[in-house]
């Protein structure tokens, strides 16, 4: 039984693998064999996935196995090998189960477009390289797996050739990605030179001895690699083009699947191999990157006027929430950071299908056309809210759990170095997420309440076919957010555990004498205890301070100024009546002026005029730094390859 | 002289992410992505060079103590990376070939509908 058991993880890789080269051959005459193919390819990984949660979560081993069965002669790793371990696992089942679930709603989302077998041949090798990354255990292997992944997202983000900006958004994503696995590449180069391995395990047996300068410009290389493929501030820019152009499906895997796959790259070299975690200099670093794009992408979506966009930059935003926790360095954070990691994944897919479902049903994703959809699809307006409530960070449901384990954590962490830095963080991440919520009630009211524009009248709701893949991640939402104690207990701990046990990840690929050789040492025993959910005294000292600070900047304005501004209002000089006005009536001009026009929506821009108004110098400098250009977007990249490869030099080494 | 080949490959990296960050033609970029990899490759390859050592192709029986060669794996790593190359090479000319039909220009400051 033990033996069927080690090779289940390179089965699930290889039936993804296999399916996309069956459905290659055989998908363009049968198209129900194709289907067939389809279900079958994407759900054996799904269930061995769970066949190995028991050994892997419940039981604590580590599944392993050597391609071939070239085993490793005299501690040297000379064959590919395949190791599973809780973090790798958790990863894994969180990609097996999106999978599942974009092949069930592809089935019927993609039914309108043509060239659908190369549709699932590249969908299905995507899963795969996917898969295959976040199982893996060789360094290369890794390498080959972001290739695929990176090719084949790049030709599925221009499936469709003829929706507008799809070329366009392939083409940047392509060349952003080409440079993070050019980093990747150039830091694999660099750590064989100096350790003539490539197996993950055996480099963390290694390095304890053979750390020096060219290790440390590695490490800076992969680590910006796997910040590329997060997508990471200041990476981002095409992960927001390519979700907003890629068919929905396709924007669920780039935007929730694939980003994580480089958060596992994140947290396997930190914390695994390198064990860098407990510098502080790094600490810094990965809270800053996470920080900055957890604040900066928030902002940028409230100038969206696009739909799927706007989703795509709080993606960004959220990725930002796991990578701070992440870079807190504690087990608490860690925890939190992969809690937020799947919680991501499952609401980023909900909300993201959801807005599939409405370009389904109504051709459409501008939000200043959309509006007064409830009535049309409310089984769609219900489940956007369930996923709306959960990214927002609404209790009961998973964002909240998970992001208050966030500040937790930052809490925690701040209370033990006594190091401001983290309170800053923390602070950061609240107001990004008050923004968040914000931003989500902007999006409802523009896309599902309001009027009806009339050429949506003959809208229906989308099939059930499509519902049930949604449904299915709203009720995920709703239990991984009710029962945070008994998630941390069996699935977080476990893979915060393993992440972080070195020495067990090396004696169990290479034999505990290498572990013991290597002068790793075995962490001391697990422990992230969460206080409860509901913490009444906190949430009244959060109330007082957030009163504070409304009191403080009311009291602080100028009066005279706040007048003369909304006299100008935006962009309203077309009528020079208002200026004539007094300034006391000139306050109610947002609420009267629409009334000229019979349509009077408000659109999804103008919710929060007055708020964008005030930042506007804010906004139209994030705006042009969003450029679109894809020279500028390399530069920005260029810049974070040299600052972190010289921060990594000064301070990590 | 394999200092020499280290000096090259990071120069050769450094050309091509210049010729991505100032060149306005897609096709220049294309070509700033080809010589980043061959950089790259560069590095592999001299990463696994030993001074007078021999290609490593033996069979078990000539084997010995005192064979010296080349080390095998980073030539097997290039060979995957110049394949995964020609592949992202293909696939950039192919989009931008499909880029210059619907835009008409080549000129990135012109293809930007997607921003801000």
């Amino acid at each position: 039984m033990s033996e069927i058991i080690t090779q289940l993880p390179i089965l699930s890789i290889m039936t993804l693998f296999l399916g996309a080269f069956v459905i290659a051959l055989v998908g363009r005459s049968d198209e129900k064999l194709r289907d067939i193919i389809l279900m079958i390819a994407a759900g054996i990984p799904l269930i061995l996935m769970l066949i190995l949660v028991k050994p892997v979560f419940f039981e604590h081993q580590v599944i392993t196995s050597w391609l071939g069965g070239w085993e490793p002669v005299s501690g040297w790793a000379i064959g590919i090998g395949v190791e599973v371990d809780a973090l790798s696992l958790f990863f894994g089942l969180m990609v097996a189960v999106m999978v599942f679930v974009v092949a069930v709603y592809s089935m019927t989302y993609m039914n309108r477009d043509d060239a659908l077998q190369q549709y699932y041949t590249l969908f299905l090798m995507l899963s795969g390289s996917v898969m295959g990354l976040v199982l893996s255990g060789d360094l290369f292997n890794i390498f080959v797996m972001v290739e695929i992944m990176t090719m084949t997202a790049v030709a599925l983000t221009a499936f469709r050739t003829d929706y507008p900006g799809a070329l366009e958004g392939a083409m940047k994503y392509l060349v952003v990605g080409s440079m993070g696995s050019t980093c990747i590449l150039t830091g694999i180069a660099l750590l064989y030179s100096q350790l003539h391995t490539l197996n993950l395990a055996q480099i963390a047996a290694e390095l304890p001895k053979g750390h020096n300068t060219v290790t440390a410009v590695a490490f800076a290389f992969l680590f910006l690699g796997f910040a590329t493929k997060t997508y990471l501030f200041p990476f981002h820019p095409p992960e927001a083009d390519a979700p907003t152009v890629a068919p929905a499906s396709i924007s669920v895997m780039v935007s929730s699947v694939l980003t994580k796959c480089g958060v596992y790259g994140i947290i396997r070299l930190c914390y695994t191999i390198f064990r860098y975690m407990d510098k502080t200099s790094l600490q810094y670093l990965i809270c800053v990157l996470g920080a900055l794009s957890c604040f900066i992408c928030v902002t940028m979506a409230f100038n969206q006027h696009d739909f799927k966009r706007l989703l795509a930059f709080h993606s960004i935003s959220q990725v930002g929430y796991v990578v701070c926790a992440i870079g807190l360095g504690n087990a608490l954070g860690l925890s939190a950071g992969l809690y937020h990691a799947l919680n991501h994944t499952l609401f980023k897919g909900l909300l993201f299908l959801t807005a599939g479902a409405v370009y389904y049903a109504t051709g459409s994703l501008d939000l200043d056309r959309l509006g007064g959809l409830s009535k049309k699809m409310p089984k769609t307006c219900a489940l956007f809210l369930i996923g709306a409530a959960s990214i927002s960070g609404l209790p009961p449901f998973n964002g909240f759990a998970s992001k208050w384990m966030i500040y937790q954590a930052a809490f925690e962490r701040a209370a033990a170095t006594s190091n401001f830095f983290f309170v800053v963080i923390c602070v950061i991440c609240l107001l990004s997420s008050v923004l968040t919520l914000a931003s989500f009630v902007k999006v409802s009211q523009s896309v599902f309440f309001g009027q009806l524009s009339p050429e949506f009248e003959r809208t229906k709701e989308v099939p059930a076919a499509m519902q049930i893949p949604m449904w299915f991640l709203a009720v995920l939402c709703i239990v991984t957010g009710v029962f945070p104690q008994a998630m941390q207990k069996v699935l977080l701990a476990p893979a915060s555990a393993d992440a972080m046990n070195s020495f067990n990840y090396i004696g169990v690929m290479m034999g505990t004498s290498k572990a013991a050789a290597s002068g790793v040492t075995a962490p001391p025993a697990f422990s992230a205890p969460i206080i409860g959910l509901w913490n009444p005294v906190a949430w009244i000292i959060l109330l007082l301070i957030v009163t504070c600070a409304v009191c403080l900047v009311s009291l602080t304005a100028d009066p005279e100024k706040k007048a003369a501004k909304a006299v100008i209002g935006p962009a309203r000089d077309h009528q020079p009546a208002i200026a004539l006005m007094d300034a006391k009536e000139a306050k109610y001009e947002s609420f009267f002026s629409g009334e000229e026009s019979v349509y009077s929506q408000v659109g999804g821009s103008d919710l929060f005029w007055g708020f964008k108004h005030n930042l506007r110098h804010y906004f139209k400098t994030m705006g042009d730094w969003h450029s679109g250009v894809v020279n500028d977007y390399t530069l920005y990249g260029l810049a974070a390859m040299s600052i972190v490869i010289a921060f990594t030099l000064l301070f990590i080494h | 002289m394999i200092v020499f080949n280290y000096v090259a490959s990071f120069a050769l990296l450094a050309i091509g992410f210049y010729c991505t960050v100032t060149q306005r033609n897609l096709i220049k970029i294309c070509i700033g992505l080809g010589l980043v990899d061959y950089g790259v490759n560069l590095l592999i390859v001299s990463v696994g060079f030993n001074a007078g050592g021999t290609a490593p192709i033996w069979t078990i029986r000539e084997l010995t103590r005192q064979s010296f060669f080349v080390d095998p794996i980073p030539q097997a790593l290039t060979l995957t990376s110049i394949v995964i190359g020609a592949c992202t090479t293909a696939m950039t000319l192919s989009l931008i070939i499909k880029l210059k039909e619907q835009y008409n220009t080549l000129d990135t400051s012109e293809i930007r509908r997607l921003r801000g």
